[in-house]
């Protein structure tokens, strides 16, 4: 008889066969890609599609400043054209179109809102009289803007400022101030976000810290940890499927005969975890091939390569067991769907906490949240891969918490499998289950 | 020497109680046929020989060793609720299931079953496009490869029709004789009567029989009077020392109460028509499963009343 490690070697192999050989696997491992990537381009093409032609409706009520905030508003759309930190941008074609207040201010309101509501119209922004003198009285009527845009326009972006340095114009030009003699006064300067300044501790060298790059700062990070999560997905939640599947064909029991329910699970979790890897391994080559491709090598995140397996390896671990271990206690794929949020759950909330892990990446939030283990890999990589890093113990020490949990949730799920291949009738309970974890014998 | 020794062994699932206090012993080499009704505790018995499941008292061992969570080339299992991957093919996944169970040279063995068991063409096709007697035998052949020196078969012939019956009847003699030892379990008494050595019968968790075919008719005695007359079952009423006549269509069946003389009813029966056939013997198997699993008179005028 061959000895455990064998057997389990032998059905790893065939399902890991079986797993990268379904048309499954094939079009996720394609799809991923897509998903991380179409989405913003996507959004890239969307706004590519809206960019054509914006038309503003300016009620001014001063008389003098319609000019100056059109000029402005140009101004800042030339300026967002010119600034790529974030890539190429595509605005619209703004057009301008003064309106004449009327008497009955209400209804001239209501008719332009008509047209926007029509589409005629993208956005109508009244100038008060007083907006040229402002004071800080709160009573003081605002300038508005009336739109059915969602905030997110670039027009609605570029707003602000506009209108500011148009009013601010006018202003200094009715206090006898030529702006054109005054330019440096006037002039924004540049912000350049650096990183840390660091200190070699071999050679006691002072490093002045980098110009900090936007896309390695936040977007490589992003990646970096959405990948994580997507491969994690797809390794680990077919299992639960396929575990139904199986059991429902009636496979386990003449395996039994051949293998302990703790090899069978073993060797499913090691398929899982064989295809998780080689669809990661696939899409890390592409990635730096194409950073290499795009003159961008330096910005991959090779110092954190190493943890994103060791954290692949760990969570797919964890929710492959769970997968096994509740597809085998479900009666058809059908019940093995309802449960499938389960194994979402320690990838999700992570998902949530992103935003703030990203503004405070060493705050109290995040650096707590990444010390508990099922969110140790998503948030804990995270924190990694931003610029600044983590001190150098808290990956290890998240490290050794998910070791210690992934060895309890194999543990409790081969328990679970072990009952659950062969019963029969209806889906157990949660506490069903806990039962069956404390079973003895 | 015992192939299988199971002492005083009880396994309970929450309240049923599936095992009740068995011991059984099984010879090497013997075909021992397991008989009951359905949830008698056949298929546990099966299954904690075969390591699935373990007792929760007694000891069961397997070739004078005792086991416990291991698993054993020496053990080829057929569960009766049996599937295998429908989407393999038929020779990579019986060289899987061979490698499984500890075999080295599995591709030898997996090409003389195919071929003994006329499944050579269908060695590339995928299970799922096999019939469903194909896909038994291609089950079957998965326990045996490699070949164990126990074979435990839980319903090898359900759903079989008589060439893939005979078939696997063929090969389970073909192994006996080569010394295996073969469990199985079934609902045939046709084939326990004919293909096993020995016969276990286990009801409500308790063995009610143990022994060889004609220990156990032995007894149970010849209270049985086969007869075939003219004019059929009625015929038959109020003959003297008769305690119940089943009419089996062309021939019937009469049990004899103690003390009742087959010469009597002999005598009686001549009087009243033609007899066509008159034989004294033993109770078949079917009709001693029957006497044990059968409604008690009690159980009977309990549902008749229910109706």
């Amino acid at each position: 008889m061959h000895p455990m490690p064998n057997r389990v070697l032998l059905i790893a192999k065939r399902d890991y066969l079986q797993i990268i050989h379904s048309k499954a696997y094939l079009v996720g491992l394609i799809l991923l890609p897509l998903l991380i990537g179409g989405g913003f381009l996507i959004v890239g093409q969307g706004s590519k599609g809206a960019a054509k032609e914006q038309r503003v409706a300016i009620i001014d009520h001063t008389g003098v400043v319609y000019s100056a905030v059109v000029q402005a508003f140009q101004e800042s759309a030339r300026r967002a054209m010119a600034d790529t930190s974030f890539g190429p941008r595509v605005l619209p074609r703004f057009v301008f179109e003064e309106v004449k207040p009327e008497a009955e201010a209400t209804s001239q309101l209501l008719a332009l809102s008509d047209r926007v509501r029509q589409g005629e119209l993208f956005l109508v922004l009244e100038i008060p009289s007083q907006a040229l003198r402002p004071t800080d009285d709160p009573k003081q009527e605002p300038v508005r803007y009336y739109s059915n845009s969602t905030g997110m326009d670039q027009a609605v972006f570029l707003l602000p400022d506009a209108v500011n340095a148009g009013l601010r114009s006018v202003r200094l030009a009715q206090l006898g101030v030529d702006e054109r003699r005054i330019p440096d006064a006037l002039r924004d300067v540049t912000l350049v976000s650096m990183n840390l300044v660091t200190k070699d501790p071999a050679t006691g060298t002072i490093a002045q810290g980098e110009k900090r790059n936007i896309v390695q700062a936040g977007a490589v990070p992003f990646f970096l940890v959405y990948l994580l999560i997507m491969v994690v997905l797809f390794g680990s939640a077919p299992q639960l499927g396929a575990v139904a599947e199986d059991k429902m064909q009636r496979v386990f029991e003449m395996l039994l005969g051949s293998a302990s329910s703790f090899e069978l699970m073993l060797g499913k979790v090691l398929a899982a975890l064989g295809a998780s890897l080689t669809s990661s391994t696939l899409y890390i080559i592409a990635g730096l091939a194409a950073l290499a491709g795009m003159a961008m090598f330096g910005l991959a995140p090779l110092n954190v390569l190493p943890w994103f397996f060791v954290y692949l390896i760990a969570d797919v671990a964890m929710l492959s067991a769970v997968g096994v271990a509740l597809g085998s206690a479900c009666g058809s794929p059908q019940d093995a769907q309802h449960l499938a949020f389960v194994l979402f759950i320690p990838t999700i909330i992570p998902l949530f906490l992103m935003t703030a892990v990203m503004q405070q990446p060493n705050g109290v939030l995040a650096a707590t949240m990444s010390f508990i283990p099922p969110f140790t890999p998503v948030l804990m990589l995270m924190r990694q891969a931003l610029p600044n890093g983590v001190p150098w113990w808290q990956p290890w020490v998240g490290l050794a918490g998910v070791i210690i949990w992934a060895i309890a949730v194999v543990w409790a799920a081969a328990r679970i499998f072990r009952v659950g291949i062969l019963s029969q009738g209806k889906v157990p309970k949660f506490s069903e289950l806990a039962q069956w974890v404390a079973r003895a014998g | 020497m015992l192939a299988v020794e199971i002492d005083t062994v009880s396994k309970a699932f929450q309240s049923v109680t599936a095992v009740d206090r068995l011991s059984l012993s099984v010879a090497e080499g013997a075909v021992f046929g397991f008989i009951g009704p359905n949830g008698s505790g056949k298929s546990t018995t099966m299954r904690m020989i075969a390591n699935i499941i373990q007792p929760d008292t007694g000891t069961i061992r397997v070739f004078g060793r005792e086991r416990s969570g291991t698993r054993s080339s020496e053990i080829g299992y057929l569960p009766e609720e049996r599937g295998v991957y429908r989407k393999m093919r038929v020779r990579s996944l019986l060289e899987f299931h061979g490698k499984l169970r500890g075999g080295h040279n599995v591709t030898t063995e997996v090409n003389a079953w195919l071929g003994r068991l006329g499944l050579a063409q269908c060695a590339e096709q995928k299970v799922e496009t096999l019939s469903k007697g194909m896909s038994q035998k291609v089950q079957f052949i998965a326990t045996v490869v490699p070949e164990p020196k126990l074979l435990i078969l839980d319903e090898p012939f359900s759903g079989l029709d008589p060439v893939s019956a005979d078939s696997i009847r063929g090969a389970i003699l073909e192994m006996r004789s080569r010394g295996c030892t073969v469990i199985l379990s079934t609902h045939d008494m046709g084939v326990a009567e004919s293909l096993c050595d020995s016969i276990f019968m286990i009801f409500r968790g308790k063995k009610v029989l143990d022994g060889t075919l004609k220990a156990i008719q032995r007894s149970y005695g010849s209270d049985t009077i086969r007869v075939e007359v003219e004019g059929g079952c009625p015929m038959l009423n109020g003959l003297p020392g008769i305690e119940q006549t089943k009419d089996l269509g062309q021939v019937q069946e009469l049990r004899m109460a103690e003390n009742c003389d087959p010469q009597r009813v002999l005598e009686t029966l001549i009087t009243r028509t033609r007899i066509v056939s008159f034989s004294v013997v033993k109770p078949s198997l079917h009709d001693i499963f029957v006497r044990i699993a059968g409604p008690q008179p009690e159980e009977a005028a309990v549902a008749s009343h229910a109706e």
